[in-house]
């Protein structure tokens, strides 16, 4: 294969088929009790995940740390190998389910998959130029001579903003802020012309004002050659400006998933509620509703079969004790809520709103 | 001072008195290369019982201001001129010995990374106790200091019992309670939080937010909020200073401040902020990179970046005007920064 083959040109218009079908990912994590002793209790840190992302969508996965979310997006990458569950990809020319593949297939998976870390400071070899850098995939996938990848790196570092380009190639990863570095991770994501991005906090350690140019970058890229994300982020706020769809997580179950404007502004499940009306408002004139669950997120550490929320949830009731954790169920355009009480809670806030 | 002081009662507080007057700061870090000029005549004035709030991106100033006021300073750090008066005694006119006397006492800091404030082999209870120790030897007995502490974990919201524990027992968001626990431990007038929810998740750090603004009114406090999120400083604080390059660019009531900013620099902050609420409207990113600040640029320090920029900019620098109400503005073209229409309601 020739840098050639993965030019820049627009992928071929989407088919019908989603990108990603996810069907009841697991990941369980033993808990080490001893050198000699078999493990008995399990984190369930994903515990049966289903979703798609079509070509070219951005589906946003959100929710507080330790629910699940980085190491849904390992696993979709291949750095972790799920405990159970399948993930189906299709693109192009591919279609397999990749989530027990090893070795050379992983290899051969990932010319199609990428991802970009959170910490531009720690996700690059202060050793290696930018060049190095970026150019690495290009390298252990074998493709090209080193003129062609130079020139191919070139082309990236224009097509992210890091112009003029020939100054960046041999320059230090120390030599960059840190936004000139999230740009060097953009370009060492797309250097293979990937059709699947896992940006996890791509832009949470960058300031304010450098955050919004990572972020229209990033989409503008997207849009170009329908690059699917999945973008993991605490930040309901920026999820609003990069994702089509949200999935919000809570101890390893998405609780509510939907297109990001309906969830926004009509959000059902009460974790959804409270982290909505937790989030800080840059407008002093206006009120928040006040949050009513309480504490913070548990390990799910052999997790009880009852719903994941019940202990912080205000709405608990006997059928939430009684029954196992609540199905997905369409509530919505494309809105899928996972809750016993949708109908009695929403009915109950709609009445004390008057 | 005496014990009655210490109680967890409000203090009497009369809004029109300053407590804490910054006058003209200058500070530069001293490094090999040269003198990086990070706070760059800054003035601000605090009211007793009021909460300001201090935002800017990283490398504004906004830390060095804050560890000025604590004296806490590397050893590289040169104050070249300015005033620091805390009911009106210019703190940097102390010997090391009497600042340590005030540090606790009178000022309190909440740092960022509440993970990092405590000593992971001392039980929580003890490491409270050491303060106590240091302002109040031999005026409390043990038991004393035992009640007191109590008192301090039951306002902030932490069960007694946990004083015998040991940090990393903690979660996050209880660790951050009890290092505000600690800081109002020896009854301060001030409190300087940098960064105070940072770390946290979104309701956890609502919860913290909501326990510090009730401590505030309750006891009569004042404090200082230094943070580069907007929107916090937005629900905390009734007074707004915007950084930018070491300069305060733009200060007033919180409100005035969002409602209508007037420096380009704070509305263009206000501009890019993504807000889950309201019309999803178009985010301006910010031109360019923060200037290098051991040379930074003449005249106005924004004027590289600026939308407004004359020549004027570029050679003479913009001092702090009020433009009316308190609301303080830094640029030579304030008046034509366009309205957030439709931005914030």
């Amino acid at each position: 294969m020739t840098v050639a083959d993965r030019s820049m040109a627009p992928s071929a218009p989407s088919s019908e088929l989603p990108l990603l079908d996810i069907v009841d990912l697991q990941m369980h994590f033993p808990v080490s009790r001893g050198l000699f002793r078999a493990p008995t209790e399990f984190v369930h840190a994903v515990d049966g995940i289903s979703f798609e992302i079509a070509p070219g969508e951005s589906l946003g996965l959100v929710g507080e740390s330790g629910c699940g979310k980085s190491t849904t997006g390992r696993m979709l990458v291949k750095l972790l190998e799920p405990t159970g569950g399948s993930i189906m990809f299709r693109d192009r020319d591919y279609e397999r389910d990749v989530a027990h593949i090893k070795g050379k297939e992983t290899k051969e998976f990932r010319r199609r998959v990428q991802m970009i870390f959170q910490d531009p400071y720690e996700s690059m070899n202060p050793r290696r130029t930018i060049f190095d850098t970026v150019s690495e995939p290009l390298a252990v996938q074998k493709v090209g001579n080193v003129p062609e990848r130079e020139q191919r790196v070139l082309e990236l570092l224009r097509l992210v903003g890091l112009t003029p380009a020939e100054n960046f190639l041999f320059r230090y990863p120390h030599e960059l802020s840190g936004g000139q570095r999230q740009r060097v991770a953009v370009a060492r994501a797309l250097v293979m012309n990937p059709s699947f991005i896992v940006a996890d906090e791509p832009t949470s350690m960058l300031d304010v004002s450098i955050r919004i140019s990572v972020m229209e970058l990033m989409a503008g890229l997207a849009r170009e050659f329908q690059v699917s994300y999945l973008y993991i982020t605490h930040d309901l706020a920026v999820a609003r400006y990069m994702c089509d769809r949200i999935a919000v997580m809570y101890l390893g179950k998405i609780v509510e998933i939907g297109p990001t404007e309906e969830i926004l502004s009509r959000p059902q499940h009460p974790y959804t509620r409270a982290l909505l009306s937790a989030v800080p408002v840059p407008d002093p004139s206006q009120k928040r509703t006040a949050v009513e669950i309480k504490g913070g997120v548990s390990k799910p550490v052999n997790p009880p079969p009852e719903c994941r929320f019940i202990e912080r949830c205000p709405f608990a009731a006997e059928v939430c004790r009684t029954n196992p954790h609540p199905p997905l169920e369409l509530r919505g355009d494309r809105h899928y809520v996972a809750c016993y009480r949708v109908d009695e809670i929403n009915a109950a806030i709609a009445a004390a709103a008057g | 001072m005496t014990l009655s002081q210490l109680s967890l009662e409000a203090r009497q507080v009369d809004p029109s008195l300053p407590l804490l007057e910054v006058d003209q700061l200058v500070m530069h870090y001293k490094i090999k290369a040269g003198s990086v000029s990070a706070v760059d005549n800054v003035t601000f004035t605090l009211h007793q019982g009021e909460a300001i709030g201090l935002v800017g991106e990283s490398g504004c100033g906004k830390t060095s201001v804050a560890l000025s006021l604590l004296r806490l300073l590397p050893q590289n750090a040169q104050h070249i001129s300015g005033e620091i008066r805390l009911n009106g005694e210019n703190l940097l006119w102390l010997s090391a010995e009497e600042m340590r006397q005030r540090r606790w006492k009178d000022i309190a800091m909440v740092f960022q990374g509440a993970m990092n404030s405590w000593n992971p082999v001392y039980r929580v209870g003890d490491q409270i106790r050491e303060a106590l120790d240091t302002h109040y030897r031999g005026v409390m007995t043990y038991a004393e200091q035992r009640a007191h502490m109590e008192k301090l974990f039951a306002a902030v919201g932490l069960p007694a019992d946990m004083l015998d524990r040991y940090p990393h027992e903690f979660s996050g968001g209880m660790r951050q309670r009890a290092v505000i626990a600690m800081a109002l431990s020896c009854g301060p007038q001030l409190i300087i939080a940098d960064e105070p929810t940072t770390a946290l998740d979104v309701i956890v750090q609502d919860q913290i937010l909501k326990e510090l603004k009730r401590i505030q009114a309750d006891l009569g406090m004042s404090i200082v909020y230094i943070s580069h999120d907007i929107a916090v400083i937005a629900e905390v604080t009734d007074s707004l200073g915007v950084m930018y390059a070491g300069n305060l660019v733009e200060y007033g009531p919180t409100a005035d401040v969002f409602a209508r900013p007037r420096h380009p620099y704070a509305y263009l902050l206000l501009r890019s902020t993504p807000s889950i609420t309201g019309p999803r409207r178009k985010l301006a990113p910010l031109q360019g990179e923060p200037p290098d600040l051991l040379n930074p640029p003449t005249g106005c320090r924004f004027h590289p970046r600026c939308p407004f920029a004359t020549e004027r900019c570029a050679v003479e620098n913009p001092p702090l005007e009020d433009i009316g109400g308190g609301h303080k503005v830094a640029c030579w073209h304030w008046d034509q920064v366009p309205e957030l229409e439709g931005l914030q309601r």
